[in-house]
């Protein structure tokens, strides 16, 4: 789908309970500060964080989308600035900020339903 | 305890990983996105890719056998339970479809020292069975003191 300079859209996830065990299982990543509540208190996070690389996931979902080819997008980054726990709210909106020389650079704000912002310094580019 | 900086460099055996429409489908239940090119065989075979193709993101998937050795690793000797991802880069080039074969290298690419953690990065590229690449990601971890 062809993009144009400042359209934005908007997407959102609520992690369900059970979304880290999921998402260990896909990606291989078990370790305990994901699919351990305990473990996660234990070590001052509070409870079971989800993978920062699920939340980015969602986030390059949002991104997909609009664009509606996989292939097109060419380049991701972010950092994770806060955890995300089990029954937050993911939000993410996305503007198109601007189009050069075949390619869409996206500013994205990712935050959960306090306001926290999760991702920070998110890049990401694609094909027009 | 701090890492020590003359790991910086340090490379980690390669490895090949086959990849199936079922770890796709698999991998795109779990991050809760059912894009047919993804998920649905007849989509994906009218697509202009003419089968399934695994989500930009799945890279992590055949990455994590080159992050594993690196976390078990005696001799660099990581604090697991106070580490943490702290920031994720990834460029993508050629996709990624069942059926690809993609070996992955990886190597540490900074260490960095500060008050209350340390940070570690490693550069992680694959390249499909065509010798071309397919991503280039770099994984930095917070390890907290």
């Amino acid at each position: 789908m062809p993009i144009t300079k400042g359209q934005t859209f908007q997407d959102s996830e609520v992690v369900d309970k059970y979304r880290t065990l999921y998402y260990a299982g896909a990606s291989g990543d078990f370790h305990p500060v994901h699919i351990d509540p305990e473990f996660g208190k234990m070590v001052g996070l509070g409870g079971a964080i989800l993978h920062g690389l699920c939340t980015m996931a969602f986030a390059t979902r949002s991104v997909t989308n609009l664009i509606g080819d996989p292939g097109k997008l060419k380049k991701l980054k972010c950092r994770f600035s806060a955890p995300v726990m089990i029954e937050d709210t993911i939000t993410m909106q996305g503007t198109v900020a601007d189009i050069k020389d075949g390619l869409g650079y996206i500013d994205l704000k990712v935050t959960t339903q306090t306001g926290a912002e999760v991702l920070q310094k998110v890049v990401a580019v694609v094909e027009e | 305890m701090t890492i020590d900086i003359k790991f910086i460099g340090k490379e980690y055996p390669g490895y090949t990983y086959d990849v199936s429409k079922e770890k796709i489908k698999e991998y795109a239940k779990a991050i809760k996105n059912l894009d047919p090119h993804y998920v649905d065989e007849e989509f994906a075979k009218k697509s202009k890719y003419g089968t399934i193709v695994a989500p930009p993101t799945f890279a992590v998937v055949f990455g994590a056998f080159l992050i594993e050795p690196v976390f078990m690793d005696k001799e660099l000797n990581l604090n697991m339970a106070m580490l943490v991802h702290g920031e994720q880069e990834m460029d993508f080039y050629e996709v990624v479809k069942a059926g690809d074969s993609i070996t992955t290298m990886a190597k540490i690419s900074d260490i960095k020292h500060k008050e209350k953690l340390d940070i570690i990065s490693l550069e992680v590229t694959s390249k499909n069975q065509h010798g071309r690449d397919v991503c280039r990601g770099v994984y930095t971890f917070v390890v907290r003191k």
